[in-house]
């Protein structure tokens, strides 16, 4: 080869490579840094104690942060009236978040490519999207105001993809559910809250992706709030801020175990003064937090080590703004992707419950059942669906009509209602799903029996349909 | 110039011609992967399916590895050797403690399952799960000096207490030999549960527990019950069978130092709930049986388990010289699970019995003594403590080697490295994967736990794929499958690959699908690494008995006992042809139930049939001859009514006879020369 081609090759070369390192040099700019939500300290709708109205906030803003230069701050949504809720794709390089460009606006979900910098709006309702979270199989999850017949009032989660197309309602009860994460195992964690008939208490729950199986992770006392949902750890912890209906001074960190949610809570923050507003675990043991310094009237950016569960040195603090939510910018390992039990082409699912005479022993201290269940009534939110009979061993079986609120509660032989109804319950189209017993011990796997109500059909709910004709689908 | 020229022009013809080609050859090698995998997006890889598969010639032997696969150990007295079978390296490995190296290995008979060392260390008892003995070895001279005929498929072997006898359990029929060391031969057979692998001697020597890993034989619906058979060592009796219920798969049991409990590992299927979830643990729920050592002691169960989180496929529990802990290797997870006693003691204490069996079902209550879970390499099975309780050594089954922990800290303190290949083959991770519960939400449950040893746990489960309680699923065998598609009763998969893909994540599994390169491991393993035991049973020379001949004219017969031509599609022998003795065909045999719907089912192999009661899809007939006495009345599955009894029992003596398929294929291959062979 000649010297000019020896040139001509070693150019072509240089400009592939360069072509190739450059954008991925633009796109590592963002990372490691630290993308929290600033809200102005002046900001009069933010009710971050009580948890009753913090997703809407006025004013708010993202802006990254150089963990290593904490100093500088740099605005990511200055051309927006309020931005917040911030999530990091898995591999680092985009970041989905809530917004409103103008005051007029209504709350949508929207994708900052963290290269290039540039915003692209996913959702385009009239009603507040809000909280979106990455899915692994590459759609989001996202909270929106939702009122119908259906659910009558509610924030329900769903998803779509990342165009905005394709977009499916996972949860069907009159709930507001907000804060939503992704488990490692995949499945989503959601604050979530009845609102009817009456007000309930925020608990954790957790559901698959397609919206099945959803089922309580955690419940606090009765008078906990949940400020932010769970951030989970890779060593199998759960973090999140709670905080007292009663106290308006803020929230404390707190933890649950994956293994075993309900029985493990650890508070990290009771020995200490000052409250605290969200959390990111970062390391084994090193977090960072929004605290708010006894003495002090804003939320600051801190170091938080949660071993010996004392707060550390202070990474940003700016008077005039609470920091409200922190992310940041860096590859995480991709949960789960669950695959989908749902057909949208079948209108029902099947409940199954092997016995609804097994209750919790802590409501009556031991495990001796409760006076014998002969029937069960189905509650939807203006009207019964029916009453129906349970079989001598406690099982039942119902074929309920998909994606429809409802609720359960036992009678006794006179048909006085005996104990409930439970929380609010939806099956997906296609959807199966088991229970063991009523209000039972959330940690009770089933007694390996063949109950009677799997020998027979199952009773279609609501009961005065009679028969619903479909086709039955094999999970295939 | 005209040298280039002549390089140059096939160059470039053969690069137009790939450009040309490619698009169509791509297009073609999608359709075709597609349609194999049943899936859009697995990868395109000629050598997964076309390289890895391969099971004769010269490919195979290149790509083939021959791993030792460490399964259950001894320690010397001194605790300074450590005794290790190498259940696919046919071999006993001496491993030095001090050193952590092995010093020595002795070729024992095929698929070496337990080890018994004499009292004085002299010599050491191995069993030959493959080729029905048991190798009596001097362990000075390192040389088998004896071998003892037993029963089919001798596993858990235990000395009695004044050493003149063995007992060797046969995990294949069932049963325990008792073999008088002085003559060599076997004493007496004691019948034991279904599947008996597990032998252990209590402390006082007055007794031995025989555990079983399958239930015993019920009717769909009945309670799943195991059997724990009790030997009175000085007479050399059975004097108790206990029933564990809701448990199976007891592989093991040792016993606390005091006597005062016996332990051992066992799961809780739920085959008899509906397969809808794996949330709630309403598929598997693993977790140890204790059996109180006083008059009407209890048998009490405790998970392992926790709510969010399952530790699927407990295995071998070992017990402290204190008795104030036991390890119980979890091989579905790569762990070992702590449990401690003093814990587990005062929780019987403080409990009424309706309490005790309330907590056998719940998931909160292993936080109470299980006190550590220490990771181990990949599927932990052997377990053995040092004479002082210091250190636990532990078989890494499918890492060919040996962990050591210290039992204080509860942390690894070393390897001892068997020198295996070295290397992983597709087949070895794909074994890996089976055996593995990390593909499963949860972690509740691996292949393995429905199909222990690559064959099938003998449960009927109510997969409820379409509505509960319907279309009840048989388990069947992984053994040898790779050549008789389709798959699954109903005959909807026609690979493996579509067996095992997003199907089996759906229904099954509930996570993620394989990826393509696992799926690819998988039916790498399951294709060409999972044969049959051999039949040692009825058919160990490959000859056929009088009966058997008999028999087998019978399943090829054309005219019945009146001398009327039988229906070509009524002859055993039509549906049933050999090696696989399957025709690969969709038939409905007359057997379907109420709870079925209608369907044709897949014409099931038969080698090795006599091993895999329960039988047809329901599982309900329990015997082969309840096939036809109770469940084919009218001629369908096969023409039969006119068999004298006399004849039925000869054609059932020739299904038991029929042997792996390669029997079949070459027959100037006796069934023992495969694994001769193998082993070389």
């Amino acid at each position: 080869m000649t010297y000019n081609g020896l040139k001509i090759l070693a150019s072509i070369l240089l400009t592939v490579v360069l072509s190739a390192v450059l954008p991925s040099c633009k796109g590592r700019a963002m990372s490691g840094m630290l993308v929290i939500t600033q809200v102005p300290v002046s900001s009069t709708d933010a009710d971050f104690c009580t948890g009753e109205s913090w997703r809407y906030l006025t004013g708010a803003r993202l802006a990254a942060v150089d963990p290593d230069r904490p100093g500088k701050i740099r605005v990511l949504t200055g051309n927006f009236f309020s931005a917040c809720s911030p999530d990091i794709s898995y591999d680092g390089r985009f970041m989905l978040f809530s917004g409103r460009q103008s005051e007029s606006d209504s709350w949508q979900i929207w994708e900052m490519d963290l290269r290039k910098m540039k915003t692209r709006k996913i959702t385009s309702f009239t009603e507040d999207c809000t909280d979106p979270s990455y899915l692994p199989d590459g759609r989001m999850v996202f909270s929106k105001y939702t009122e119908n017949d259906t659910v009558k009032i509610s924030h329900s989660l769903f998803t779509c993809k990342l165009d905005g197309s394709a977009l499916n309602q996972l949860t069907f009860s009159p709930v507001a559910n907000f804060a939503t994460t992704v488990l490692k195992d995949g499945r989503l964690l959601t604050v979530s809250r009845q609102l009817l008939p009456e007000h309930g208490n925020p608990v954790l729950m957790v559901l698959r992706p397609d919206g099945t199986k959803a089922d309580l992770f955690y419940k606090g006392s009765d008078s906990i709030v949940f400020l932010k949902g769970g951030a989970e750890t890779d060593d199998g912890r759960i973090f999140f801020i709670e905080n007292t209906r009663e106290s308006l001074s803020g929230g404390t960190i707190a933890s649950v175990s994956y293994n075993q949610p309900l029985n493990s809570r650890a508070d990290h923050t009771s020995s200490t003064e000052g409250a605290y507003l969200a959390v990111l675990p970062l390391h084994s043991n090193e977090m960072l937090v929004s605290y708010k310094k006894p003495g002090t009237d804003h939320y600051a950016l801190y170091e938080f080590d949660n071993v010996r569960n004392t707060t550390g040195k202070i990474v940003l603090d700016d008077p005039d703004y609470n920091v409200f939510d922190i992310a940041r910018v860096m590859k995480y390992e991709r949960p789960r992707n669950l695959p989908s039990e749902v057909d949208m082409m079948v209108k029902t699912g099947l409940l199954f419950c092997q016995d609804i005479n097994v209750r919790d022993i802590r409501m009556k201290g031991n495990p001796g059942k409760f006076g014998k269940v002969h029937m069960i009534e189905v509650l939807g939110t203006d009207t019964t669906y029916g009453k129906v009979t349970v079989e001598m061993d406690g099982s039942f079986q119902l074929k309920v009509i998909a994606d429809t609120p409802f609720r359960i509660r036992t009678l006794d032989d006179s048909g006085n209602v005996e104990s409930g109804p439970c929380a609010w319950l939806w099956l997906r189209p296609n959807e199966r799903r088991g229970c063991v017993g009523c209000h039972e011990d959330p940690e009770i796997v089933p007694e390996n029996r063949l109950a009677e109500a799997v020998k027979k059909p199952p009773v279609v709910i609501p009961t005065y349909f009679g028969e619903i004709k479909e086709k039955t689908v094999e999970l295939e | 110039m005209k040298k280039y020229f002549l390089i140059l022009t096939p160059i470039v013809i053969i690069l137009v011609a790939g450009i040309i080609a490619y698009r169509p050859a791509h297009t073609w090698a999608r359709a075709h992967v597609n349609y194999i995998t049943a899936a859009e997006d697995h990868s395109l890889n000629c050598l997964s399916c076309h390289l890895y598969t391969q099971r004769e010639g010269l490919i195979p032997k290149l790509i083939h590895a021959g791993y030792y696969s460490p399964f259950n150990m001894a320690l010397s007295g001194d605790g300074k050797r450590l005794y290790i079978l190498a259940e696919e390296g046919d071999a006993l490995i001496i491993a030095d403690t001090e050193i952590r190296k092995v010093k020595g290995k002795i070729p024992v008979g095929v698929r070496p399952h337990s080890i018994a060392l004499s009292a004085n260390g002299k010599k050491a008892y191995v069993s030959n799960q493959w080729s029905d003995n048991v190798y009596v070895i001097d362990l000075k001279a390192e040389k088998v000096t004896d071998t003892l005929k037993t029963g089919n498929g001798p596993a858990g072997i235990a000395l009695s207490s004044d050493e003149h006898y063995l007992y060797v359990v046969n995990s294949y029929t069932s049963d325990i030999s008792v073999i008088d060391l002085k003559s060599g031969r076997e004493h007496k057979r004691l019948s034991a549960g279904n599947n008996p692998t597990g032998i252990g001697m209590a402390p006082d020597k007055s007794k031995l527990y025989v555990t079983s890993r399958r239930a015993l034989l019920m009717p769909y619906g009945e309670p799943v019950v195991c059997e724990l058979t009790v030997i009175d060592d000085q007479h050399k009796r059975v004097t108790d069978r206990m029933d564990v219920r809701s448990a199976y798969m007891m592989e093991n049991v040792d016993f606390t130092p005091d006597g005062e409990l016996a332990i051992m590992p066992l799961i809780r299927p739920k085959n008899l709930v509906p397969s809808i979830q794996v949330e709630r643990g309403f598929m598997m729920t693993n977790g140890f049986g204790v059996i109180e050592q006083k008059p009407e002691g209890r048998i009490i169960q405790f998970l392992v388990d926790e709510p969010n989180s399952y530790y699927a496929d407990p295995f071998d529990i070992a017990i402290t010289p204190d008795g104030k802990r036991a390890f119980i290797s979890q091989s579905g997870v790569d762990l070992i699970s702590v449990i401690d006693l003093d814990s587990v003691r005062a929780l019987i204490d403080e409990s009424t019995t309706e309490m005790l069996e309330y907590y056998s079902n719940h998931l909160g209550i292993s936080n109470r003594y299980v006190i550590k879970r220490i990771p181990t390499g990949a599927n932990p099975k052997g377990l053995a403590l040092s004479p002082d309780g210091k250190k636990l050594y532990v078989a890494e089954h499918l890492e060919d080697r040996i962990a050591v922990i210290n039992t204080d800290s509860l942390e690894i303190m070393g390897t001892i490295d068997l020198k295996g290949p070295g290397r992983i083959t597709m087949a070895r991770q794909g074994r890996r994967l089976l055996n593995n519960a990390g593909h499963t939400f949860q972690n509740q449950y691996s292949c393995y736990t429905c199909h222990p040893d690559a064959h099938e746990d003998g449960l009927v489960y109510n997969m409820a794929s379409k509505d509960m309680g319907r279309n009840l699923a048989n388990t069947q065998s992984l053994r040898d499958i790779g050549d008789t598609p389709p798959f699954k009763w109903n005959g909807k998969n026609h690979t493996i690959y579509k067996q095992d893909g997003m199907r089996f994540s759906t229904v099954l599994t509930r996570t993620e699908p394989f990826n393509s390169r696992n799926l690819d491991a998988l039916v790498a393993y399951i294709i060409t690494d999972n044969p049959y035991p051999p039949n040692l049973l009825y058919n160990p020379a490959g000859e056929l008995t009088d009966i058997q001949l008999r028999g087998k004219a019978l399943f090829e017969r054309t005219h019945d006992n009146l001398g009327n031509e039988i229906p070509e599609k009524n002859r055993c022998i039509t549906c049933h042809p050999p090696p696989y003795f399957t025709h690969k065909q969709m038939e409905d045999v007359g057997t379907l139930i109420a709870s079925d719907d209608s369907m044709l089912f897949d014409t099931p192999h038969l080698n090795h049939i006599y091993a895999s009661p329960p039988y047809l899809h329901h599982g309900l007939a329990l015997t082969l001859e309840e096939i036809w006495t109770i469940y084919a009345e009218d001629d369908i599955h096969g023409a039969v009514n006119d068999f004298t009894k006399i004849q039925l029992n000869e054609l059932i003596e020739y299904l038991k006879s029929l042997s792996g398929p390669e029997y079949y294929i070459d027959k100037n291959r006796t069934l023992m020369a495969r694994f001769i062979k193998r082993k070389k």
